[in-house]
């Protein structure tokens, strides 16, 4: 069964830890401006802090899917999540615009679009395939990301201190 | 079942896309939580990596900095050959030459200052990391020099020095596993120690209080805290004596410890007297409530466990002495040297603790130069020279500018950052005076285009080495790729230099191994057994903890000393850990702000992630932490260019305004070259015990940026 990524911003210290997991694991390219698939940041409202993670929440009816004029973005029935073929996307921006999380980045190619193609979190489904927890999940220091499916995966953050002896 | 494209795409590893799994250890940070990284190689190079799964230390886990290790190991300016400078000092302009050329230079020049100005003229100094320094130390004394010297001249061994005098031993750590309250003195292992974050939850959840002692509002003030003491930055001493005598008028004390293990207590509580409630408050900014509540909840909640800060504490004009104030609080308790209290840990294998020792100190001692000058720094920094016997290295930009009391003309470094010192344009200034200098590293540094020769090392990924780990564990690294173009381990270069310079060492001179088999001959550790698994630590034989309570005391009085019988020999310093100001002097009407240079952040670690695109991504821009209060009056917003002046210069740096900090601070991290936090501290302050700069507390004034109207 593939998960999707779960977000507990009480557990969240804004780290970065997974913008960072998510960029090795995707080749992320900063230098040109590219963000990663998924951002946790710190909003201060007088002495709230508060957490957010800028990620793809796989929604049902996703309005991403609805807005590429190119059909780019599909729901994957076999996992449930929102997938995407870019091949032919042509820049447009239409998906980051219907995104309410702001989950689209564009990755910018000598032979692409200008604005680059767009790209976004698939939940590592492939590693999930492969027994393997997605990057930022697996890298989350304090347990804040974790997998919403109980299937065989191991979740390492919650037997880390049981382990720890 | 996705295809071997996708798979390959997704990085998984196996038979169809070639990629392989490979562990190493992470030394971006200091050796002591190293932590064990996969690595996932194709055709020779890292692609992806992450936490070990079943390492002791880190069990899967790594931290944003370790997480970028692959673009830190491929950073661009990665050094590939041997670089013989051919332009101005400073600029940058280098010629590769071989490792050969390389040291047919480096030889007689070496040799040319030695003979011209004595063997103690060539300082011998170490950057971060710390893996090699028994080698280098070594070679620095076989050489004849007295001036080996680190950059643990600013961090943490003030700490150690503060716990020689109270007990003779180097370190203590924090039992988290069964203290009943946690005094988190600086503590945000959100930011800086990622794993201790996760046992203080576990202690948490089974009900341990927690006290944190900050300036600022931390993610650990947020999650972790049951009493947030917010202090202005460097008067901490005074808060840890109104805690004490608030412990002792409570009677909160534990007599029969102090009766029997601790020196000093009589003087120690008429000088505590003094810090009442009230007094307290005007001198930290923490309510008189406060500390009577901090007071109650530690007496009402032993044992007492207490945070270790290698830097942020001791990093004041008055560091040492107000470190040895917070672990006072240890000994009027009992808790040190018991369960639940702190632990004493000795000193295992290059500044790695692992529960048990090796000749790793002996090593380098056994060839110490006798009939030489006292070390850099002796004079001005006697209890260092005393305690350490190593180059306050914060003296060595005078030294070299001012040659007295003798000169130092040339330096062998390896991986050196003036940006790390105080006043560091002192030392930029000094080493572009050198008549020789040599510095190694995996980058090509601001530093390091100063040198005559530079030469490329290599990172933990691309080498072996003897390693030990906490919980009593070992392992010998197997490199996971190849070093990169010619570099090459540190210790491989410091043995082949001893070689070529013939020194009358035949243990440096047969390699790194010999060394270590060298090292570990009074241990359980069979080195060749070891290097049938070189993936794994390993438990080592016969492993046993020494148990809390049996440690005892290794000072003149064989107690815990309050009062200092190593203090009390030198007129000039107090044997009672006192309070003083701990700023740079600067006229506070003047200079109304404190700076505090190197609060820490996630995501940096000196300067030496400043240049790693992922990581410079999270925030691109140096930036100023100020608190939104002076940004309201000054008229700043995120982003706005501010201008933080010291007694010693101004630098000009974007504006952060937040909650975070109190107001009246400016918080800026260090190591960066268009705002350089660390050039802003005068060259004269510094901790008079240590020699630390006080970092954390240079006295400033700030103002919006004006407009440059051309």
């Amino acid at each position: 069964m593939t998960g999707k990524l779960l977000f507990d911003g009480a557990k969240c210290s804004a780290c970065g830890a997974c913008a960072v997991a998510c960029m090795d694991q995707n080749d992320i390219d900063t230098d040109s401006g590219q963000v990663p698939y998924i951002r946790a940041v710190c909003r201060e409202e007088g002495l709230r802090f508060e957490y957010i993670a800028r990620m793809c929440l796989h929604c049902t009816v996703p309005p991403c899917a609805d807005a590429c004029p190119q059909q780019c973005l599909y729901k994957d029935r076999q996992t449930g999540l929102t997938l995407y073929d870019n091949t032919a996307c042509v820049g447009c921006g239409c998906c980051a615009v219907a995104c309410p999380h702001g989950a689209i980045t564009f990755r910018k190619t000598p032979d692409g679009p200008s604005r680059g193609r767009m790209e976004k979190c698939d939940a590592c489904h492939i590693r999930q395939e492969a027994g393997l927890l997605p990057a930022c999940v697996r890298a989350c220091p304090t347990g804040a990301l974790r997998l919403s499916c109980t299937g065989p995966m191991p979740d390492k953050s919650d037997d880390f201190e049981r382990k720890r002896k | 079942m996705s295809s071997p494209d996708e798979r390959l795409r997704a990085k998984i590893p196996g038979a169809d896309t070639g990629i392989t799994t490979k562990n190493s250890v992470c030394d971006i940070c200091a050796p002591g939580p190293h932590c064990g990284v996969t690595c996932y190689v194709r055709e020779g190079r890292i692609i992806k990596l992450e936490g070990m799964e079943d390492h002791p230390v880190n069990r899967g886990l790594l931290c944003t900095k370790g997480l970028a290790g692959r673009q830190y190991v491929y950073r661009r300016d990665r050094i590939m050959t041997p670089l013989r400078r051919v332009g101005e000092r400073g600029v940058g302009q280098f010629e590769p030459i071989t490792w050969d050329e390389a040291f047919r230079e480096i030889i007689p020049r070496l040799r040319t200052v030695k003979e011209e100005y004595g063997p103690s003229a060539v300082a011998f100094f170490s950057g971060y990391n710390k893996w090699y320094r028994p080698f280098l130390q070594r070679l620095c004394y076989s050489f004849g020099s007295v001036n080996y010297g680190t950059e643990s001249s600013s961090c943490f061994t003030s700490t150690i020095m503060s716990w020689r005098l109270a007990t003779g031993e180097s370190f203590a750590a924090p039992d988290l596993r069964n203290a009943g309250v946690f005094l988190g003195w600086c503590y945000n292992a959100y930011y800086s120690a990622y794993l201790m974050q996760r046992g203080v939850e576990a202690a948490r959840a089974r009900g341990m209080k927690i006290i944190i002692v900050d300036t600022r509002i931390t993610p650990a003030v947020e999650k972790q805290c049951d009493l947030f003491l917010r202090i202005r930055p460097g008067t901490d001493c005074a808060l840890a004596h109104g805690i004490a005598r608030e412990l002792i008028l409570t009677d909160r004390i534990d007599h029969a410890y102090i009766g029997e293990h601790v020196h000093g207590f009589q003087p120690y509580r008429d000088y505590v007297m003094a810090f009442t409630p009230e007094r307290v408050e005007e001198l930290t900014g923490v309510p008189a409530a406060q500390v009577r509540q901090a007071a109650a909840m530690i007496g009402a909640n032993g044992p007492l466990a207490v945070n270790h800060s290698g830097a942020a504490l001791v990093h004041s004009g008055n560091g040492m002495q107000t470190h040895r104030a917070v672990m006072a609080l240890t000994a009027l308790t009992g808790s040190y040297d018991r369960p639940g209290g702190m632990i004493p840990a000795p000193l295992t294998y290059a500044h790695s603790m692992a529960g048990f020792t090796t000749l790793d100190h002996e090593f380098p001692l056994e060839k110490y130069p006798h009939h030489q000058p006292r070390p850099v720094g002796a004079e001005r920094f006697p209890l260092w020279d005393e305690l350490t016997g190593e180059m306050q290295a914060n003296d060595l930009a005078r030294q070299i500018r001012e040659g007295t009391p003798y000169p130092v003309r040339a330096v062998w470094a390896h991986g050196m950052n003036f940006r790390m010192f105080g006043a560091d344009g002192e030392l930029q200034k000094a080493l572009k005076e050198l008549d020789f200098f040599v510095d190694i590293d995996l980058f090509l540094t601001d530093t390091a285009k100063l040198a005559d020769i530079v030469l490329p090392c290599c990172s933990s990924f691309e080498r072996g080495e003897f390693k030990v780990f906490g919980g009593g564990y070992a392992q010998f690294t197997e490199p996971v790729i190849k070093p990169l173009g010619q570099s090459r381990p540190d210790d491989e270069i410091i043995c082949e230099l001893a070689k070529r310079l013939d020194l009358d060492d035949d243990l440096l001179r047969s390699g790194p191994e010999a060394c270590v088999r060298y090292i570990l001959r009074e241990t359980s550790i069979d080195l060749d057994e070891l290097k049938k698994d070189r993936q794994h630590p390993h438990r080592v034989p016969g492993f046993r903890p020494v148990p809390p309570g049996a440690h005892g005391f290794h000072t003149s009085t064989g107690k815990f000393e309050l009062w200092s019988t190593v203090l009390e020999k030198y007129p000039r310093f107090d044997p009672l850990p006192t309070y003083r100001d701990s700023s740079d002097g600067a006229d506070p009407e003047a200079f109304p702000f404190r700076l505090v240079a190197g609060a820490r952040l996630p995501h940096v670690l000196h300067s030496r992630l400043h240049d790693v695109p992922w990581l410079r991504s999270l925030r691109p821009e140096p930036m100023a932490e100020i608190s939104v209060e002076d940004a309201a009056a000054l008229g700043v917003h995120e982003g706005d260019r501010i201008e933080i002046e010291t007694a010693a210069g101004r630098l000009s740096i974007a504006a952060l305004p937040t909650a975070r900090v109190l107001p009246g601070t400016v918080h800026i991290y260090h190591g960066y070259r268009e705002a350089d936090a660390n050039a802003l501290l005068p060259p004269y302050h510094n901790d008079p015990y240590s020699g630390f700069p006080g970092y954390r507390n240079t006295r400033c004034r700030i103002r919006r940026a004006q407009e440059v109207m051309e």
